[in-house]
């Protein structure tokens, strides 16, 4: 999908290795598993929690250029929603390109409504989603 | 010491500070290393994706 997606926990290669190998859900897992043995890439995000010494689930969205673009975090009790993640990667390709506009909460993929923020739309949000049929 | 919270880390909008991590990589059966300078050289966006512990669910 154009993108390098790293997992990251603060476990050794070496288990990563383990864990890829003998979980069956895991058999078709194609990307790299980081090792944040030190937890200072936890640190870095606020994703380290000092109760327990784990890592949060936490999900960061990084440009080309470096730039994180996108933030969520979760506690540990509860997984995420990859076509949220895939969502708000595909806005951001479409951003990259378009940087006059905006991706309105609804949009889910090109071709979606997006805003052009501009004098004639302040205070009329809601008739330009209308007009544009969103 | 307080508990850290999510607001101490990395700010949306700013550029991440470059970090280098080990790794096991399945598709090539082998372990390999990977930085954030590297990926921005090759111009990838990069998904980091954080979880508590191997053998626990994603």
């Amino acid at each position: 999908m154009g993108a390098e997606i790293i997992t990251v926990s603060r476990d050794t290669k070496f288990v990563h290795l383990a864990w890829q190998r003998d979980e069956k859900q895991l058999a078709n897992v194609k990307y790299p598993m980081g090792s944040d043995v030190t937890g200072k890439l936890a640190k870095m995000f606020g994703v380290y929690d000092e109760a327990t010494g784990l890592s949060l689930r936490g999900t960061f969205i990084i440009s080309p250029e470096g730039k994180l673009l996108n933030a969520e975090v979760n506690f540990f009790n509860m997984g995420r929603n990859v076509d949220e993640l895939m969502r708000k990667f595909k806005a951001n390709l479409h951003l990259a390109k378009q940087t006059a506009e905006g991706c309105p909460a609804k949009w889910k993929e090109e071709g979606d409504l997006t805003l052009k923020p501009s004098a004639k739309m302040v205070g009329r949000v809601h008739e330009a989603l209308k007009e544009m049929g969103g | 010491m307080p508990e850290a919270c999510a607001c101490l880390g990395c700010n949306v909008g700013s550029t991440v500070p470059d970090f280098t991590l080990e790794t096991f990589e399945p598709a090539k059966g082998d372990f390999g290393e990977i930085s954030l300078a590297t990926l921005r050289k090759n111009k990838k966006w990069t998904i980091l994706f954080f979880y508590p512990a191997d053998f626990t669910f994603v």
